[in-house]
């Protein structure tokens, strides 16, 4: 059984797939079902230090192996994976499910954020429709992390390779969307 | 037509002419006019009706900085006609007349003045009689009151708001905002210029010998690639930490700035006078405008008030635009300047030393009077000073100054991230207000890191005359306004101060002074001088009123924004849809309310019938979902809930009472111990972003070994219920045993289902033997479809929102929110049973402690009605004694028990079962109503427990 997620066939937002892709200067594209993996409370950094895992400093994030790690407070960190490296962190998962604590708790990030990565001419407009920190390349560094309101929910926000990724509720997926296609590149 | 030709009309795009109509008759322009100048060019002056008096009212200053240009536009009201471009087709009206703009009936009004004094409406709304108001004075008042109208079927468009940040934010395009901006973008800063105007350069634009210089720095400004321009745009506000809202068009950027400069000029003032209202008498600035931005000659035949040397400027535009000088009043001796005065002299222009006492005309001005001389004219330009643009500097935290002997207001600005530059600082030469532009910039470079040396300032040598600061005793015969938007004169504000208002603040609120769309620009520093003068204190004394934001009038519409919608939907949305849900908004989520169509009640009897008699299914994902984690998970729920949670063994559910510091119930929700250190905790749906909130906080004050996770979103949630349930569950494939004995009512089981992962609990909120499955949420669909597979044989049915409101109080449970309020304790609910008699502390219990010792004033209780009584609705009153004692809370017709059930807050004297209570129904008729016990089906508990 395969898990479903609000942009696929039969999810919460798939009405609004269409307007993933790239429209007008803007794409977007789904990473919602992106590896993932985060730990939250006491014993969540020895843990993953342990297991190999260099953290950054507090929201800050930091490139390893093919995966990005988020320090989003003292005791939740979050690993992203990308569609190459679900391997990566299945092997996290498992080696942290068969661990003696401590060791932190899942934060249940792969299901309770959705993922979006934003790029093309009309993403700086679009990023400033959306969120009021000043996200620009060059003044927003490549390894901050912003947490903060976007498209009027709560997410982090992070600058790669030119483009955005933005992490909020899943269950706000269809609002998030409209709401950033009104703001840049409309279909 | 008084068009000028070229090179008069700078902004006016001559060869894309505009037709729109004003007042139904049609009116032409061209592309660059505004709405007021496109006007007066056709010889239509005045603009709308004064708000009192009813007055005619026209062009004043071209600046938008009073009530007397605004008009309608289509269905959009009170827009600034001098502020406004013109478009073509717009249907211009008028406000605040009635009748015609020409001919108002209302105009009565005028000599009705002495019936209508300040402060009137104080007394005369009181009588006759307690019911006159309601009766008389506010259908009146209403039908009187505002400006123009507003379209209810108007459709908002085009409205956004967007973000902005920068090193420097300039705010004024004029020759000292204009050179910071060119100085900082020059030395590497990230710089925004903002200005209202549809062009920078401020005064330069209508100072024809500075043109090169000025066409020279606008080049400049836009070759420099980190200086974004943004003409059109008004900034409405300084907000703590360099937060400025830029308003252009139907947009508000919200602007964060490292370093604002304010160059935002100076307001020029008006001279008082009897009669200084009319349509004809106007600002030099106004003038100069009309004539260089437009292409308009304001008049035939002029007079020019000359209390400041920019007299003569508008001397020399008015000759340039053919209109005849009939005369130049001096006010006062204008020293240095006697060359100019003489070369007016020389021209034929006559001057008079003195000040003009009256203006006189019908609709228009025809004559002033200076002393015994009546000089008849059609046109009064006022030159008497600026005043420092104070709003935004004051809302930074400037302190207005004020020199008695020069007449001089001036600002005095002491935070670190806010410089002043140009006129608003007190400069008055052109050279002088460059210079301060630059020298604002650098102060602003070397706060930012910059390297940047001091700027010298030239000598300002036009200073002392510039400004001229009138007498303001009262004309006998009034009609002399300091306030044009509220119609208030000299003697108004002076019997203010007679009536004990003595403070400018009172005065204000008292009189209105400076409360119309100009917010006292044109008022507040005359008002000063005279609360000062009739108080025998200095304006120093006094100070101004708080010019607080939003700096000018702006929309609703605007701060609305895009009006984009707050939507959260559960993982099965789609599903619900597909099944003919009526989805509707519980907060920002979409629930389902029934499903289907037809007959509303009878679908909903349907679906509570489906429970009651077979099993249903209701998607409760959007409940509140925590999980406690720690070694201290168990004594941390035992600080923040009711009951006692650190010695709940594992696998239990038990029922959790959340109070805040007053005893109050705020949440409940279950706690599921899935392992000694592990909690999962729901919370209702609208509670749960400030119980996480309340979590985090106590987590973060009290340091225990705990973390919480909001997993809301994370987990869906669906509540199988009915007497099949079980038989449900058990024909799918599942490592959970759910017998009666293998799973019994408030244990926890955490499995497998169908494959799905699930955390599941045996609570319910329907009083029926139900199964609440949780699961991550990307299964949601997976395991609702299994289920719904499986139920089939069983005529399994979703059911919504509004049958499971009638199930539970079918029940007698209680939903937070609906059946308690603010200050509702568990005592009043009669959850005593709730509340641990055995924990030394959880959050609420001194007060709760205190409370019982006040004893018990209400109670909630179940209420029958007798069949065929008139049914009360929610929120109607309890009476006791004819005095409220109570109020229903919830009420349904259950379907189960064919009759009309209630929940209500009594007296607890009532409370008793079989009790009779009074309740006055929303027709005012009283009706009895029978105390039951709480729940009104299964009060044993026989179903939910099998």
């Amino acid at each position: 059984m395969s898990p479903a997620f609000p942009f696929q066939t039969g999810g919460a937002a798939a009405e609004f797939a269409t307007l993933l892709g790239d429209h007008a200067g803007l794409c977007i594209t789904d990473r919602t079902a992106w590896p993932r993996f985060g730990l939250k409370g006491p014993g969540s950094t020895g843990w993953l230090e342990g297991a190999g895992i260099s953290l950054p400093g507090l929201n800050r994030v930091a490139a390893q192996a093919d995966l990005l790690v988020l320090r989003l407070g003292d005791n939740d960190i979050t690993v992203l994976g990308s569609s190459e490296t679900l391997n990566g962190i299945s092997s996290l998962r498992v080696r942290w499910e068969a661990a003696a604590g401590p060791k932190g708790y899942s934060s249940w990030r792969e299901e309770a954020w959705a993922w979006l990565h934003l790029d093309g001419p009309e993403l700086d407009q679009t990023l400033a429709r959306c969120c009021a920190v000043d996200l620009r390349l060059g003044r927003f560094a490549a390894d901050q992390i912003a947490q903060t309101r976007f498209a009027h929910v709560d997410a982090v926000v992070l600058r790669r390779d030119g483009g955005a990724d933005i992490l909020f509720d899943i269950a706000a997926s269809s609002a998030v969307i409209k709401i950033i296609r009104e703001s840049g590149g409309h279909p | 037509m008084t068009r000028l030709d070229p090179p008069f009309g700078r902004r006016i795009d001559r060869s894309r002419p505009v037709a729109f109509t004003f007042e139904g008759q049609r009116y032409d322009g061209y592309e660059g006019d505004t709405i007021a100048s496109a006007l007066a060019a056709s010889g239509q002056w005045m603009l709308s009706r004064s708000f009192k008096y009813h007055r005619p009212r026209g062009v004043f200053s071209m600046t938008g900085a009073e009530a007397n240009t605004l008009v309608q536009v289509g269905s959009e009201p009170n827009l600034a006609a001098d502020m406004t471009p013109l478009r073509n087709g717009m249907i211009v009206t008028a406000q605040n007349f009635k009748g015609s703009l020409a001919r108002d009936r209302d105009a009565i009004l005028d000599r009705l003045g002495r019936f209508m004094p300040v402060g009137f409406y104080y007394r005369t709304f009181m009588g006759p009689g307690r019911k006159a108001w309601l009766k008389w004075w506010e259908p009146l008042i209403r039908a009187r009151a505002g400006l123009g109208l507003v379209d209810p079927a108007a459709v908002p468009e085009g409205f956004d708001k967007s973000h902005l940040h920068c090193d420097v934010l300039i705010v004024g395009g004029g020759p000292a905002g204009l050179s910071a901006a060119i100085k900082a973008a020059e030395a590497g800063a990230d710089v925004i210029l903002c200005d209202e105007n549809p062009e920078l350069g401020g005064r330069l634009t209508y100072l024809p010998e500075q043109g090169a210089c000025l066409s020279e720095r606008i080049e400049t400004a836009h070759r420099l690639k980190s200086l974004r321009i943004m003409t059109g745009t008004v900034c409405n506000g300084w907000f703590e930490d360099n937060w400025l809202p830029l308003i252009q068009g139907k947009t508000m950027h919200r602007c964060r700035a490292g370093q604002v400069i304010i160059a935002t000029g100076g307001i020029e003032q008006p001279a008082v006078f009897r009669g200084n209202d009319l349509p004809g008498i106007m600002t030099g600035g106004a003038v100069s405008r009309l004539v260089h931005h437009y292409g308009v000659r304001p008049g035939e035949r002029a007079v020019i008030l000359a209390g400041t040397p920019e007299a003569f400027d508008v001397a020399d535009t008015l000759a340039l635009a053919g209109t005849r000088i009939a005369g130049i009043v001096l006010p006062r001796a204008l020293p240095g300047q006697e060359s100019r005065i003489e070369q007016l002299r020389a021209a034929g222009c006559e001057l008079i030393h003195g000040r003009i006492d009256v203006a006189q005309g019908r609709g228009h001005l025809r004559e002033v009077c200076v002393g015994d001389r009546r000089i008849r004219c059609d046109l009064l330009a006022v030159s008497v000073g600026h005043a420092p643009a104070w709003q935004l500097p004051c809302q930074a935290g400037a302190n207005l100054g004020y020199d008695d002997a020069t007449g001089r207001f001036s600002l005095d600005m002491t935070r670190g991230d806010v410089q002043l530059a140009g006129s608003v600082a007190g400069k008055a030469g052109t050279s002088t207000v460059i210079a301060d532009g630059e020298r604002a910039a650098a102060v602003a470079l070397r706060a930012l890191g910059h390297h940047a040396p001091d700027i010298t300032l030239p000598d300002d040598a036009g200073l002392l005359l510039a400004h001229c600061p009138l007498p303001l005793d009262p004309h006998p015969k009034g009609r002399d306004f300091v306030d044009f938007d509220e119609d208030l004169q000299v003697k108004d504000l002076i019997n203010a101060v007679k009536e004990g208002y003595r403070e400018l603040e009172l005065v204000k609120r008292f009189s209105t002074v400076g409360m119309g769309p100009s917010q006292g620009r044109h008022s507040a520093l005359a008002t000063a001088r005279i609360v000062a003068a009739a108080t025998g204190r200095r304006v120093a004394d006094t100070g101004v009123t708080t010019a607080r934001p939003p700096v000018g009038p702006e929309t609703l519409g605007v701060l609305a924004g895009h009006g984009h919608v707050d939507e959260r939907r559960t993982a099965l949305h789609v599903r619900h849809v597909a099944a003919g849900a009526e989805m509707r908004p519980v907060g920002a989520w979409r629930r389902p309310y029934l499903y289907g169509q037809g007959d509303r009640a009878t679908l909903i009897a349907e679906e509570v019938r489906a429970v009651r008699e077979g099993v249903g299914v209701l998607d409760v994902s959007t409940l509140g979902k925590l999980e406690v984690r720690g070694p201290d998970a168990g004594a941390f729920l035992d600080r923040l809930y009711t009951m006692a949670h650190a010695g709940q063994p594992v696998g239990k559910v038990r029922y959790c009472l959340m109070l805040n510091e007053m005893a109050a119930v705020i949440d409940d929700g279950v706690a599921f111990r899935m392992a000694e250190d592990q909690f999962y905790v729901t919370a209702t749906t609208g509670a749960i972003a400030r119980v996480y909130a309340d979590m985090a906080l106590w987590n973060a004050q009290w340091r225990m070994r705990v973390d919480v996770a909001n997993l809301t979103s994370a987990f869906s949630g669906l509540n199988l219920t009915g007497p099949k349930a079980r038989q449900v569950l058990q024909s799918l494939p599942s490592d959970i045993d759910f017998s009666t004995e293998g799973f019994r009512y408030l244990e926890g089981h955490t499995g497998q289902v169908a494959g799905v992962p699930v955390r599941a609990m045996r609570i319910g909120f329907t009083g029926e033997l139900s199964f609440e499955l949780h699961c991550p949420s990307s299964y949601a669909l997976a395991l609702w479809d299994a289920l719904m597979r499986a139920g089939a044989p069983f005529d399994l049915r979703p059911y919504g929102l509004e049958a499971s409101r009638v199930l539970r109080l079918e029940k007698g449970h209680i939903l937070i929110g609906q059946d308690t309020d603010a200050l509702t304790s568990p005592d009043e609910l009669g959850f005593g049973w709730a509340v641990s008699k055995n924990k030394d502390f959880f959050i609420g219990k001194r007060a709760l402690q205190m409370r019982r010792a006040l004893g018990v004033a209400r109670r909630l209780v179940g209420l029958t009605f007798a069949h065929g009584a008139e049914v009360p609705g929610e929120c109607c009153l309890v009476l006791r004694g004819g005095k409220p004692g109570g109020h229903v809370t919830s009420v349904a017709f259950s379907p189960t028990l064919g009759r009309t059930i209630a929940l209500a807050f009594v007296h607890a004297d009532d409370a008793m079962e079989g009790s009779p209570v009074t309740i006055r129904a929303r027709s005012g008729k009283e009706i009895t109503a029978t105390v039951a016990g709480h729940a009104f089906f299964d009060p044993k508990n026989q179903r939910q427990e099998i």
